[in-house]
């Protein structure tokens, strides 16, 4: 067993269902959606983006494309937050919170990405 | 390898900011109406971002309560500590060795792929390498230094430069060094391998020929053998400097008068005539029996002419021929013994200046009228060298020069050099009294002219055909005034298999043809227009000024033919 293995993918299927978490629920309901796991989900990602730094393979090529892909949503999903609660200075309501979770739906959809990189590069692996 | 490098670094900064920013976001705090608040992540993120990069702004918006403050000063301590890791992590890696070699070595491959006009890659800067560089220079072509020495190719960048050489400290045995010096790139017009070792001179020759199949390849080896390992891979240019002198010696044994015109030929443009070097045929002493007297002593063996050599190393390995090789230092003594009071030439070609020098003294003090050979060393001693007043001089960097510009620039100068050899001591004499007729007594420069249909001049000369078929007169003749001659002689004429030496005046020029040329740079200029300039070929077949706009030349035309069918008529 290698340590490093270990945090990568412990890293990359963290960032997928932390942004899960986010995703799952009424998409207009801003109950359903909680900021903290935004905020975590995007640590999460930028952690993992970090990770896949450096690999000259085209797989990890890919896998950087994929967080970088994730990061960039999951970014763009709090901006959306932030502008209409912090610079608008309104309630968080159904229409914003809709755009919001769609966005990281697809943040979402490109850790499932990931996920299936890394599920198939260790079968490819096979040991 | 940068990122890879940061990671640790950038994953605890990203770290440092999560746990922060969520333990403020989280703290309890209270509006100034003493309501409980959170700060948010927002406000909790903006404050961080201030505080970590040590900005502090103080408690924004609202005074923190003391929970909020307590975790702020926790936030202070981690996040100064990140960013000092962050930031040490940097700089380590700016500073670190190998990373500033890559850094330099992607910033030099980036600026050799921006080259646009022609280039030469040189690799080994030694003296040979930094003489030869020179002269590049001067004649205007972009140079791409390879130098393995790190402090030697530092020190180019403060030499003086028309314009400054592309530098690489880097191994050019590597054939990844070679292509990041653009030697793939079609304006690189050559690869010259001069560092001081021959297996490394070999390996780089051959590398650039295989990776590059087209390009001038020219390799200075020093052994016999790596010279005939190169020649037997073939397709590139092997010069063994000490070969080359002996065999431009038997030259000038034989016929003096082609070593004259060659060295005349191949010096810098203005150099005067070299005066004729008639080499004695009596005994010769060779001080120093190493490679430069060995090839030396086998073109004497070949031309029948009696020598001994002293030096100290030989005697105890080549006893055997106690009829040439002496052994002993380089005293009068030993001169002496050699016989130097009845030789007639004496060769100093140690590998130490100061020896070659005492040599000279020692054996003009017996035999004040001795024809003297030297041998340079270091181009720092060359007052030295030039205080002994030899007949002939050895210059290894110069002999570099000489063979490289000719290879380079004027191969067609070669062909025909290659051709007098062949020729012999009268053809030599002609074409010294042609030329300095024609030209004078500086050294003339050598172009090549190459009737190239694509050409306007010469689309002209050959297909619409205005006056007398092109010959070599009409290449000669001034274009501003046909009458009058250029300065410039033609040397040789190639034409698909065959080669004129001297073309006569009237020789009739077919398309394709390349002519070697010399004379003055004026001529070489005023002549490029008989290519560009398709009025100038007119005005040298016709003798007349051709009409130049469209209806004075359909008037003409009309006019040349009403005066053929009135001669029709008659």
């Amino acid at each position: 067993m290698n340590l490093e293995k270990v945090v990568f993918a412990f890293v990359i299927i963290l960032a997928c269902t932390l942004n899960f978490g986010f995703f799952i629920g009424d998409m207009d309901e801003p109950l359903h959606h909680d900021p903290t796991e935004l905020f975590l989900a995007i640590v999460v990602n930028l952690v993992a983006t970090v990770l896949k730094f450096g690999d000259r393979t085209q797989l990890g090529a890919t896998h950087l494309a994929t967080s970088l892909v994730a990061t960039a949503q999951l970014v763009a999903a709090s901006g959306v937050w932030l502008w209409h609660v912090y610079l608008r200075g309104q309630p968080m309501d159904g229409a914003a919170m809709s755009v919001i979770v769609s966005i990281a739906g697809g943040a979402l959809l490109a850790n499932l990405v990931s996920v299936v990189l890394l599920i198939g590069e260790t079968l490819r692996q096979g040991r | 390898m940068i990122l890879r490098r940061l990671r640790m670094p950038l994953i605890i900064l990203i770290l440092v900011y999560a746990v922060s920013v969520f333990g403020l976001a989280f703290m309890p705090g209270t509006l100034p109406d003493g309501t409980p608040a959170r700060l948010g992540f927002f406000h909790a993120f903006y404050v961080v971002t201030y505080t970590a990069t040590t900005i502090g702004f103080g408690e924004v918006p609202y005074p923190f309560t003391d929970a909020q403050r307590l975790w702020l000063t926790f936030t202070i301590y981690i996040s100064v500590i990140g960013w000092a890791y962050t930031l040490a992590s940097v700089f380590t890696l700016v500073n670190d060795v190998a990373f500033r070699g890559a850094v330099a070595r992607s910033l030099f491959a980036w600026r050799v792929r921006g080259i646009v006009d022609p280039f030469v890659i040189i690799c080994g800067y030694g003296q040979s390498g930094a003489t030869l560089a020179r002269a590049l220079d001067r004649i205007g072509l972009r140079l791409v230094i390879v130098e393995l020495r790190r402090e030697r190719a530092a020190q180019i960048a403060i030499e003086d430069y028309r314009t400054p050489p592309l530098v690489l400290a880097a191994d050019a045995r590597l054939p990844d060094v070679l292509a990041d010096a653009g030697i793939q790139k079609p304006e690189c017009e050559g690869l010259i391998a001069l560092t001081g070792d021959d297996s490394a001179n070999q390996a780089i020759a051959i590398g650039g020929r295989t990776l590059a199949e087209e390009l001038k390849v020219v390799a200075r080896v020093k052994a016999r053998v790596a010279q005939a390992n190169l020649e037997a891979f073939g397709g590139m240019h092997v010069i063994n400097p000490f070969e080359t002198f002996a065999t431009n010696m038997a030259l000038g044994l034989d016929a003096p008068e082609s070593l004259q015109l060659e060295e005349w030929l191949t010096a810098s443009p203005g150099t005067p005539l070299p005066r004729k070097v008639e080499i004695p045929r009596g005994l010769w002493v060779l001080v120093g029996y190493g490679r430069f007297g060995q090839a030396i002593s086998r073109v004497l063996d070949n031309a029948g002419i009696a020598w001994k050599a002293i030096d100290p190393l030989v005697s105890l390995e080549d006893l055997e021929d106690p009829e040439h090789l002496l052994g002993g230092d380089n005293t009068e003594v030993a001169l002496r013994e050699a016989g130097i009071a009845e030789a007639e030439v004496l060769v100093a070609g140690t590998d130490v200046d100061a020896i070659n020098l005492g040599v000279t003294t020692l054996a003009r003090r017996v035999n004040p009228d001795i024809f003297v050979v030297i041998r340079e060393n270091q181009s720092a001693d060359r007052v030295l060298i030039e205080a002994a007043r030899a007949r002939l001089r050895f210059v290894q960097s110069d002999l570099m020069v000489h063979e490289c510009l000719q290879i380079l620039k004027t191969p067609m100068l070669g062909r025909f050099v290659w051709r007098v050899r062949v020729e012999g001591r009268d053809f030599a004499r002609q074409v010294i009294e042609r030329v300095t007729d024609a030209v004078g007594s500086g050294a003339p420069r050598a172009w090549r002219f190459q009737c190239d249909v694509m050409q306007p001049g010469m689309f002209t000369a050959f297909f619409q055909k205005p006056g007398e078929p092109l010959q070599v007169r009409h290449l000669l003749a001034n274009p501003v005034d046909p009458s009058s001659r250029l300065a410039a002689v033609a040397l040789m004429c190639e034409r698909r298999q065959e080669s004129i030496l001297l073309p006569p005046d009237d020789l009739p020029l077919k398309p394709g043809d390349q002519l070697l040329f010399v004379g003055r740079e004026a001529a070489r200029l005023l002549q490029q227009r008989y290519l560009t300039d398709p009025h100038s070929v007119e005005f040298a077949l016709t003798g007349a000024e051709p009409p130049r706009s469209w209806v004075l030349r359909r008037l003409a035309e009309r006019h040349r033919r009403r005066v053929a069918a009135r001669a029709g008529d008659e």
